[in-house]
């Protein structure tokens, strides 16, 4: 079975999308009697009349030698294929939750012209599609609400779970993941300033959004004092030292606001086998970090400080909370061959 | 600087078509360029190939790089301020095919369509800031459909320092897909004339079964299974390369090809001279009879004097093979070159 996977593209840019994309091909490329590869389509959204033309350019494209299409973005999703199976990672949100907020097209005018047409061509190719899965379960509502369409959540699994392995409790905690005001790193930071008799680590490594927040981040740290209680590790790091980090720490923290989604934080550390410490309101995490997984507190330095001094007093319990994340995330079976198995059962 | 390469595809075929763009790509980079590819689709169905094309023009690549490099159309008709292309071939069945057998009816839709293609060809391809072509006869066909100039960019091989030579022996190499056009029949039909003990190696996997089978039939008919070897298999690059290293000579006979084809590129590297036909096409841009390898008629009684003649005066196939070598680098077939052109 000859399967094509369709992405959206702007030329020289990278990120999360692209980098599933290409693992989804892999991976379809190692089941057996499949065979995939990957069409990425140019896409060019301003000023906002382009959109008509590539509305209107992709619904003329013609796919030919292709069984089956797993198309994951607008508007490449709209190249016509009679079993086109849906795996969509985002709308095109300028046409829908963005407009409501101010950042998106409006409703008056030329704006609310196009809004409308993006609308109509999603709704008429979302009928005729075999089959529609999500990445989260924020997708999922938007497409319900906008759109009225039905989909099933399937989260993105991990491309490279085998290097999280789990290994000792050493006394650290690991924050890892881009690091930004979204990410709330600063709360870490200011609830360690509230723990004199501190014994543990934090480790915090990843890629700063900016140098500013980078740089707010090292002056917090110097003023309260933690230089020997916090590690700040900016940049792209190998996935192997992230995994390293994960795989010895006593436990993970990971506090985003209102995340779309389970996040690749969490699942990396459920995978190794390492309870997570969030907030009450970090969004789609909560699905799985839970009082017997890991430790939910209020998104305030306190609270944050009484999580931290809890999980660092009890290492016993740090790792049987561990442990159950362990078999929480088996029982799940968030793994690519159950990812593939669905999309083409479809 | 940023290059967006952009061809177009179908889906799950590879083929010459897609190496040229990858090495291309991977040498770009070598030089330091940041290399963005587009595959776009595009099937050559009458009812709705201009409506395929109109897509292609619609697309907005304008602000992608500093420079757009186009192969196979309809790519060509992308929008780029620093458009080149490195054009390959038309759409065959509506220019230099057009009238043939399997071409398109000429019915009066057909010819709207053609008239169409031309047309809207000849602007997208005149924007460009320069077009190179992979061989003349493809230049001349667009001088001679669209009146269009262009300059030849010869594709050269990739990694062609595998390829050596370790003497020359008793055989004629040929290594290529084993198919009617390539016409390994006739020169196993010119085997039966050879007044000498030369040898013939056929290397490459046939284009079916069926096809197989008459060859080899052919073969055992004609009483030549000690002097022909025929391997109807897949080849790898470094068998490839240690087979054809002792040869005394290669031969490439395909009929009419637009380019000089990559196995008479990889003799020129393992420094064989190239037994070929006049009716042979781009090989002709390669081979000079007598220079750098022998140009004959395609017939088995011709071509089985050349190779006797090779056979009888290995110095001097030596010598050929030695020319064919340096008519490399006279007609600038190497990355450098290529990368330099279509970035300057």
């Amino acid at each position: 079975m000859k399967v094509l996977v369709v992405n959206n593209a702007a030329p020289f840019v990278r990120g999360g999308a692209e980098e599933l994309a290409d693992n989804l091909v892999q991976q379809l490329n190692l089941t057996p009697g499949v065979q995939s590869e990957l069409l990425r389509m140019p896409f060019q959204w301003s000023p906002s009349e382009r959109l008509m033309d590539e509305v209107l350019l992709h619904r003329t494209l013609r796919l030919y030698n292709v069984d089956r299409v797993i198309a994951l973005k607008f508007p490449a999703y709209l190249v016509p294929h009679a079993h086109k199976t849906l795996w969509l990672l985002h709308q095109f949100r300028q046409a829908y939750d963005l407009g409501e907020v101010g950042q998106g097209l409006g409703d008056e005018g030329r704006d609310g012209v196009i809004k409308q047409a993006i609308r109509t061509a999603d709704n008429q190719c979302f009928e005729q599609c075999q089959a529609i899965f999500v990445n989260s379960p924020t997708t999922q509502d938007r497409l319900s609400r906008f759109n009225g369409v039905a989909s099933s959540v399937l989260y993105p699994p991990l491309n490279d779970e085998a290097l999280f392995t789990g290994g000792a409790y050493d006394p650290y905690i690991f924050a890892g993941g881009r690091i930004g005001p979204g990410k709330r790193q600063h709360l870490l930071i200011q609830a360690l300033a509230l723990l004199p008799n501190f014994k543990s680590r934090l480790v915090i490594a990843g890629p700063p959004d900016s140098a500013a927040y980078a740089d707010a981040l090292t002056a917090m740290v110097s003023a309260a004092g933690l230089e020997g209680q916090v590690e700040l590790r900016f940049g792209f790091h190998p996935r192997s030292l992230i995994a390293q980090w994960v795989n010895a720490a006593s436990a993970c923290a990971y506090l985003p606001y209102d995340e779309d989604s389970l996040g690749y934080v969490t699942m990396e550390a459920f995978a190794a086998g390492k309870a997570v410490l969030t907030t009450t309101d970090s969004g789609g995490l909560l699905e799985m970090v839970t009082p017997e997984t890991g430790w939910v507190v209020e998104s305030n330095p306190q609270a944050i400080a009484d999580g931290l001094d809890q999980l660092t007093s009890s290492p016993a319990l740090a790792r049987q909370k561990g442990q159950a994340a362990k078999a929480a995330w088996t029982a799940r079976g968030l793994t690519w061959e159950n990812t593939i198995h669905r999309l083409l059962a479809a | 600087m940023k290059v967006v390469l952009a061809s177009s595809f179908v889906p799950f075929i590879n083929g010459g078509a897609r190496f040229i763009v990858e090495w291309l790509e991977e040498k770009l980079a070598e030089h330091g360029h940041q290399v963005e590819r587009f595959y776009l689709p595009f099937i050559e169905s009458p009812h709705d190939m201009l409506d395929q094309i109109a897509a292609y023009r619609l697309m907005d690549l304008q602000d992608a790089g500093d420079l757009l490099i186009a192969f196979r159309p309809p790519a060509y008709v992308l929008r780029h301020p620093n458009k080149v292309l490195w054009f390959i071939h038309h759409i065959r069945a509506y220019y230099d095919l057009w009238g043939q057998p399997y071409a398109p009816e000429p019915n009066p839709q057909n010819q709207a369509l053609r008239k169409a293609l031309i047309t809207a060809d000849t602007q997208a391809i005149g924007e460009a800031k320069k077009v190179f072509t992979n061989s003349k006869v493809v230049g001349d066909r667009l001088a001679k459909f669209n009146g269009l100039s262009s300059e030849v960019l010869y594709p050269p091989l990739y990694k062609p320092e595998r390829f050596r030579c370790d003497g020359y022996g008793k055989e004629i190499f040929v290594v290529c897909r084993v198919e009617p056009h390539k016409r390994q029949a006739l020169l196993i039909e010119a085997m039966a004339h050879v007044k000498t003990d030369v040898r013939l190696r056929l290397c490459g996997k046939a284009s079916s079964e069926a096809y197989a089978k008459s060859i080899e039939a052919m073969i055992n008919d004609l009483g030549l299974s000690n002097r022909v070897i025929f391997e109807d298999r897949w080849i790898s690059e470094e068998e490839k390369a240690d087979l054809m290293a002792g040869a005394l000579a290669c031969a490439y006979l395909p009929h009419d090809e637009d380019s000089y084809g990559y196995p008479s590129l990889e003799a020129a590297h393992a420094q064989k001279a190239i037994l070929t036909t006049s009716d042979s096409g781009g090989v002709l841009e390669l081979v000079e009879d007598e220079r750098n390898g022998l140009v004959v008629e395609a017939n088995p009684r011709a071509l089985a004097e050349a190779m006797d003649r090779l056979y009888r005066d290995a110095g001097w196939a030596e010598q050929m093979g030695r020319a064919n070598f340096r008519r490399l680098s006279d007609l600038r077939i190497d990355w450098d070159h290529v990368v330099t052109a279509l970035t300057a």
